[in-house]
């Protein structure tokens, strides 16, 4: 998912950049007379409102924020849709404690199947940690922050590939926070 | 119940002990936002301000105060880090500052931090006294008669809320022009990004008197206070609002202010669409106060509807900031054909910077892919630093581009600033993007991989390299500022008798270009 994120970015990007240079390159000419006068704004044109182009703009803008939210808040994401959408009751919950940077798993690895919601409850009795589980390329599934006790950090979500996973702390808790990394934590089946 | 993590790793790695590596981490970001950022705000407001409205500075010895505390706090902070190893990082999560049982912190160093903080944040709340008693108060009080300081907030939050018109408007007096059309379109931009890092010093600062007292607590075992008086979750969404209003006011607002300063002026135009301009800033004065949000995401105890009005206000930065960089582009535009300048060409390079950075900040800033991104190398590369290197740092040295030959009737280089502002802006992008994509790729920020770095390693070369092309960009500034005014001058700044300084009249004969 998150390679999708980044093609469009690199993409969004280049249109900044080019857009920079071409800014510069073509605002120092002189414009053509006709163009000036049809850009220009005068002091009668709206003095207390907004010209046209900016208007536009603005109906450009939020177009954007209103698209940008209904995609990320849809269950178009998967993210979005096993926090926001999923009404499904849980196949098994797997309930981990952490305390003075130990993950304390009640089995290890935890068996998971493919394809079902499982639902994550993590606590800790000492300080903010992160969990993160994370593929064995290195690439992020999910996380979350572990807020202290008298909290529970909950997350559904569901595995689509069969595997194995490692956990770790994604949130820095202290120098001991880079041990926090439990390889083959999670082993996913089906 | 199985126990989880590793413990066969030979640490220290590579003869860095991962405490000093946090303790450093924690300074980084107090010495480059206060120690850089916010000095070389203080420094180019502190002038500018006087210098728009056309009167002096409100209190010089406020201004030598906030200077001192800042240097002071600043060198506390970052001493502390230094010597103690004490290593909260910035972010401060409860009760991680003041855990000493579970993490080992030497008690001795919380006073010390806490102290550094409130120092900081006392220079800061001064100069914004010193701001707004400036923009809203006649000159120096000789009298009993003159205003008090109840008299400078008020002005300010009506000004600043446009209080006035709407009270207008309830009463139904036609035609009304609100106050804040009496001050120049800059000194708008700097009262209202003043709020929002009030509000940010307050919190901050209290967050230093709160770690003080636990300092202090600890130094007497009998009275030591417990971690748990605190709410883990209330602190972290108190600590974030007011936290990300440095983001608002320090970055967007006051650069705004800043590029509706200094472009009209280099251009000899007005600045298009200033009306709205003005609104525009309000705008963002209030999205400010609902942004804290997208800091907590990942944070599944927080009621969601929250989370939803984090995201969906965050995104309202778009439209603030995209109305702002639009009226700057458009005064360029009619400007044509235009002259570049090396403050203009940092103002347009800057607005780029605040494109990819701020579009990288609005992707990952919501419910969705927040889970994927959080606490990753993009939010910290892409998104933070190319927005504050490129977007803020360009904008800061558009300042003194502009500023230095009023202040000291020399030219810095032009060639020189060419060489900069490609170095500099080549090298943050190389830089942040290394770091962006080692974030998709799965990459922590704030993690010491104590096992190599894997998958990352070609990614952190990358922004090795960037880092190094940023830091000879910012060399080739400073032989620039050297070899304009000389060695000597700059050591006079500090052992030189005193002088009185240059007044505001003085110096507004010049011109600025």
């Amino acid at each position: 998912m998150q390679y999708v994120f980044e093609i469009f970015y690199l993409a969004l990007i280049a249109v900044i950049i080019s857009f920079t240079i071409f800014f510069y390159i073509f605002s120092r000419k002189a414009p053509k007379k006709h163009a000036d006068l049809k850009e220009e704004p005068t002091e009668t044109d709206a003095p207390h409102g907004m010209h046209r182009n900016e208007r536009n703009w603005l109906y450009f803008l939020l177009a954007v924020v209103l698209l940008g939210n209904l995609v990320t808040l849809s269950p178009l994401i998967p993210s979005a849709n096993y926090g926001l959408w999923t009404q499904s009751a849980p196949v098994m919950t797997i309930t981990i404690q952490v305390e003075n940077y130990h993950f304390i798993m009640p089995q290890q690895p935890i068996i998971i199947p493919v394809g079902k919601v499982v639902e994550f409850v993590v606590v800790s009795n000492d300080v903010t940690y992160g969990f993160g589980v994370f593929r064995k390329d290195g690439t992020m599934v999910f996380q979350m922050q572990v807020v202290p006790e008298p909290y529970q950090n909950t997350l559904k979500w569901v595995f689509d590939q069969p595997g194995f996973y490692d956990v770790r702390s994604t949130e820095y808790s202290g120098p001991q926070n880079p041990l926090m990394y439990v390889p083959n934590a999670i082993q996913v089946e089906g | 119940m199985m126990r989880g993590r590793v413990d066969n790793l030979d640490l220290p790695l590579l003869g860095l002990d991962p405490q000093h590596f946090y303790a450093m981490l924690t300074a980084h970001p107090f010495v480059m936002i206060y120690g850089f950022a916010y000095m070389s705000v203080m420094g180019a407001f502190y002038f500018l301000v006087p210098y728009v409205l056309g009167r002096d500075i409100y209190s010089k010895k406020a201004a030598n105060a906030s200077f001192l505390l800042m240097i002071v706090g600043v060198m506390t902070v970052w001493t502390t880090t230094f010597v103690s190893h004490y290593a909260p990082l910035y972010t401060l999560y409860w009760p991680l500052p003041v855990a000493v049982a579970t993490v080992g912190w030497n008690p001795v160093s919380i006073l010390p931090f806490g102290v550094g903080m409130i120092l900081i944040f006392a220079a800061v709340l001064a100069f914004f006294f010193n701001m707004f008693a400036t923009i809203f108060l006649p000159l120096r009080p000789k009298d009993s008669t003159q205003p008090k300081p109840a008299f400078v907030a008020k002005e300010l939050m009506v000004t600043a809320f446009n209080v006035d018109k709407l009270r207008a408007k309830i009463r139904g007096v036609p035609d009304y022009a609100s106050k804040v059309f009496t001050f120049p379109v800059f000194v708008v931009g700097v009262f209202r990004g003043c709020v929002d890092t009030t509000i940010n010093a307050v919190i901050m600062g209290g967050v230093g008197v709160l770690l003080s007292l636990y300092g202090l607590s600890y130094l007497i075992p009998s009275m030591a206070l417990s971690p748990t008086l605190i709410d883990p979750l209330w602190y972290k969404n108190v600590f974030w609002w007011g936290l990300d209003m440095i983001a608002d006011g320090n970055v967007l607002m006051f650069t705004a202010a800043t590029w509706y300063l200094i472009v009209p002026i280099l251009l000899n135009r007005k600045l298009y669409g200033e009306n709205i301009v003005r609104s525009v800033i309000l705008a963002d004065l209030l999205v400010s106060m609902g942004v804290w949000g997208h800091h907590m995401m990942a944070d599944t105890p927080q009621p969601p509807g929250l989370l939803i009005e984090g995201q969906i206000v965050t995104w309202g930065e778009l439209v603030t900031m995209g109305l702002t960089i639009f009226a700057v582009l458009m005064t360029l535009w009619l400007a044509r054909p235009v002259k570049y300048t090396a403050p203009l060409k940092y103002v347009l390079v800057s607005i780029m910077g605040y494109g990819i950075g701020g579009t990288a900040g609005v992707i990952q800033a919501n419910y969705a892919v927040n889970r994927y991104f959080h606490n990753t190398q993009w939010i910290v590369g892409i998104h933070a630093h190319v927005q504050l290197l490129i977007g803020l740092g360009l904008t800061i040295f558009a300042a003194i581009y502009a500023l230095f030959p009023m202040l000291t009737d020399k030219q810095l280089s032009e060639r020189l600033a060419d060489v900069q502002l490609i170095l500099w802006t080549v090298g943050a992008l190389v830089m942040g993007l290394g770091m962006g994509l080692a974030g998709v790729a799965g990459m922590l920020r704030r993690m010491l991989y104590v096992n190599g770095l894997g998958p990352f390693q070609p990614y952190m070369n990358t922004a090795l390299v960037g880092a190094v092309i940023l830091a000879s960009g910012y060399a080739v500034f400073l032989v620039n500022i050297i070899r304009t005014v000389g060695f000597k001058t700059i050591l006079s700044i500090f052992y030189a008798p005193h002088k009185p300084s240059m007044t505001v009249q003085a110096v507004t004969e010049r011109s600025i270009v």
